[in-house]
């Protein structure tokens, strides 16, 4: 059985190089989504439990999928916590409600509206951004102070929320668990958890790690159309991106974010080649007025 | 009193640079595009831009800025704008900002403000704050909170479909 499980994995993580994050017909996401379907299918009331007839057990369909949802989210809530430990919550009960309206909203407009999404401005003068597995996103209070309207903070949440639905950095900590299959993620709701902390490394390390810039890209992509999507003018992330694209390059605020991801200018002109003229037409509410600003 | 004056006085600077943030900014072309007399794709074409072409932003609607030129003067995708040139040292927004959130120039830390840079070594430091972690998760909204949210700033939902990847889009269709 190990052998099977391993050429298994082994192959379908060559689709997964070969397939790369550029394609749009990549035959990894087409398995992740076939696979996902009949997991839940499994778990609908008053249906055999057992494994599907002809089809996987489901073991293995946990193995080629990555991460169960329970599994996820303990990941990231081991992540988050970590963050939050080097970056705790600007204290402002109203800016972190707010916060999360407006990331619930994007997030509804997404495939995972189900998800137990959280959304926090965290303290840090720095202009980032970071998405942990399972729905946890932060926006640091210095990217916040520089944003004009809702409709830009609601690009900067739909470009994390991007990152979560499309599993980036789980793809990352999948490798991992190739590597140590014997090491199984215990989901575990309260508290810390050895085995993850064993899996993501020191800290919120994952986030001074690079992911690949068609992730970027393809996050990007995603944000402008779940704005526009949830009724905001889906130019928000692009006129963050201008800004932060003008800020200068050995400014310690965007070092961290320069680091990890493609420049902004990179990220604009594949948005617009993206984009076209598709978007023509679409208008949308900025709400400059709504806007919650941090008091000074 | 006199320090709730003070405050209304920076808030209003602050909200005065806000709105005026693009007023008169310098940008480049960062692609061949026209100059449309209306921000919109049917709009008649008044003129249009090469790389490289330097504009003046005057205002920004959608995804379209009304930009001067040395080719005459119209609406263009934002997209095929490069913002900014030399903005160091002028009294922009940013400036005001940074003055308005308690932080130098340079964005280091401003010791009394106790904000901070988030680098690679924090992160890589950084330990599991469980009580912050749940005062964090106390804040999320259901979705039911986040329609009424959206109802009340008319936001309406629509359908608009995943865009491509854009080498994709050139090689597949």
């Amino acid at each position: 059985m190990g052998s099977t499980v391993k050429n298994a994995l082994l192959s379908s993580m060559l689709l997964l190089c070969v397939g790369g994050a550029a394609r749009a017909a990549d035959p990894w996401q087409d398995l992740l989504k076939s696979l996902e379907q009949k997991g839940q299918k499994e778990t609908e009331p008053g249906r055999p439990q057992s494994s599907p007839g002809g089809g996987l057990d489901l073991g293995i369909v946990r193995a080629l999928t990555g991460f169960s949802q329970e599994e996820e989210v303990a990941i990231g809530r081991q992540v988050a916590g970590n963050i939050l430990g080097a970056a705790p919550l600007v204290k402002d009960a109203k800016l972190q409600q707010y916060v999360n309206r407006v990331g619930r909203w994007i997030a509804s407009q997404s495939e995972r509206p189900d998800l137990d999404w959280h959304f926090g401005v965290i303290e840090s003068n720095d202009l980032n951004a970071f998405a942990a597995p399972g729905g946890y996103i932060f926006v640091t209070e210095g990217l916040y102070r520089s944003l004009q309207s809702e409709s830009e903070l609601a690009g900067v949440l739909a470009h994390e929320v991007g990152h979560v639905i499309k599993k980036h950095h789980l793809k990352i900590l999948q490798q991992s668990r190739l590597v140590d299959m014997g090491g199984k993620v215990l989901a575990k709701r309260v508290g810390e958890n050895e085995h993850i902390k064993n899996l993501i490394g020191s800290g919120a390390e994952i986030f001074a790690r690079s992911l690949d810039k068609n992730a970027e890209f393809e996050a990007d992509r995603v944000a402008v159309i779940l704005a526009a999507r949830a009724g905001y003018d889906p130019f928000g992330l692009p006129t963050v991106l201008q800004d932060i694209g003008h800020v200068a390059k050995d400014d310690n605020r965007v070092s961290l974010l320069f680091k990890t991801h493609p420049h902004p200018d990179d990220r604009l002109a594949q948005l617009g080649d993206a984009i076209g003229d598709r978007l023509d037409g679409l208008k949308g509410q900025t709400l400059e007025n709504r806007f919650y600003r941090i008091r000074p | 009193m006199n320090v709730a004056r003070s405050m209304a006085a920076l808030l209003a600077t602050f909200l005065l640079a806000a709105s005026s943030a693009l007023a008169g900014e310098a940008g480049t072309a960062l692609k061949a595009d026209a100059l449309k007399a209306e921000p919109f794709r049917d709009a008649k074409t008044v003129g249009s831009l090469t790389a490289g072409d330097t504009v003046e932003i005057l205002k920004k609607q959608g995804g379209w800025f009304q930009v001067k030129s040395a080719k005459g003067s119209g609406w263009v995708r934002m997209l095929s704008i490069r913002r900014g040139e030399a903005r160091k040292g002028s009294g922009d927004a940013e400036g005001v900002l940074g003055l308005a959130s308690g932080r130098a120039g340079t964005g280091r830390v401003v010791a009394t403000t106790g904000i901070r840079g988030l680098g690679e070594e924090d992160l890589k430091a950084a330990k599991y704050n469980e009580l912050e972690l749940k005062k964090a998760e106390s804040f999320g909204a259901t979705q039911a909170e986040a329609r009424k949210f959206a109802a009340e700033g008319k936001l309406v939902a629509r359908k608009v479909e995943y865009l491509a990847a854009p080498d994709a889009a050139k090689g597949e269709r």
